[in-house]
């Protein structure tokens, strides 16, 4: 057992179980709380793959910028914790649980047959370097990096245009 | 001294069915979100295990651009959460039934 595989079934370990945290607590403010940690553990599972500038991004965009937008959309809107409401369809829950077991049963088996059978490309193998990296963004790459300079800025347009208050005598929503 | 292509998936498979659980038994719309959010990332970490095995780069450039839609998403979902909220005083989704009928 090696160093590395050690470290990283930790930090696997971590995640899997603030992830079940964020699932069950009914304050969603401590569920983001949870998610943090989640999204910090994989990013040490990240460095462990050879792939440190997806770690960095990992805790610069999610765990920083996404996460704190969250935080700041959940406590605008002052939720309070999530009340019992009677569901209407209480056996959709139960079939929904089924599905999720059977569903994960089902991969867990298909990892423990194929796991290891992934065969390399002969590519030399990923090191912790960036330049590689970027190389490949902006040459194979190139196109789709660009557009998706144009879904952000579609989305930074979308996201006004769904929080602006409409005036009185406009459209509605 | 590397990580083995098993370990990275079961912890991805675990990953994902927890975000799967919590998109389908919960009910608070920011909830769903993040499982959603959760999803995603054990996806991403499964792509990285892939992608180191197989060489190269593609799996983290493939990451990386998910990471950067994974963004645009949740600007515009949060967008329309607040949108939601404005109109309905909850985000339940017991409570809001908007596109049914």
């Amino acid at each position: 057992m090696n160093a590395a595989r050690l470290i990283f079934d930790l930090a696997g370990a971590i995640a899997v179980v603030f992830a079940g945290v964020m699932v069950v607590h009914r304050n969603p403010i401590k569920s983001l709380l949870a998610i943090v940690v989640t999204f910090f553990a994989l990013a040490v599972g990240f460095v462990l793959l050879s792939a440190p500038f997806l770690a960095a991004i990992q805790v610069i965009v999610y765990a920083g910028a996404i996460l704190v937008l969250f935080l700041f959309v959940t406590m605008l809107l002052n939720l309070q914790t999530e009340e019992e409401t009677a569901d209407r369809r209480p056996f959709q829950r139960f079939f929904a649980l089924v599905g999720i077991v059977a569903f994960a049963g089902m991969l867990l088996a298909a990892v423990r047959r194929s796991g290891e059978a992934a065969g390399s490309s002969g590519l030399p193998p990923a090191t912790g370097a960036i330049e590689p990296l970027a190389q490949a963004l902006f040459s194979r790459a190139a196109l789709p990096f660009e557009a998706v300079s144009v879904l952000l800025l579609a989305s930074l347009t979308g996201a006004y245009i769904l929080m602006r208050r409409e005036r009185s005598g406009s459209a509605a929503p | 001294m590397s990580v083995p292509l098993t370990d990275v998936l079961v912890v991805s498979v675990a990953l994902f069915s927890l975000g799967l659980c919590g998109a389908l038994l919960r009910r608070n719309a920011i909830t769903i979100f993040l499982s959603i959010e959760l999803m995603l990332n054990a996806a991403n970490l499964a792509i990285v295990g892939f992608g180191e095995r197989v060489g190269g780069y593609a799996g983290q450039t493939v990451v990386f651009f998910a990471i950067v839609v994974a963004a645009a998403e949740a600007a515009v979902g949060l967008a329309i959460f607040v949108a939601v909220f404005r109109h309905h005083e909850t985000i339940d989704v017991n409570k809001t039934n908007l596109l049914k009928w």
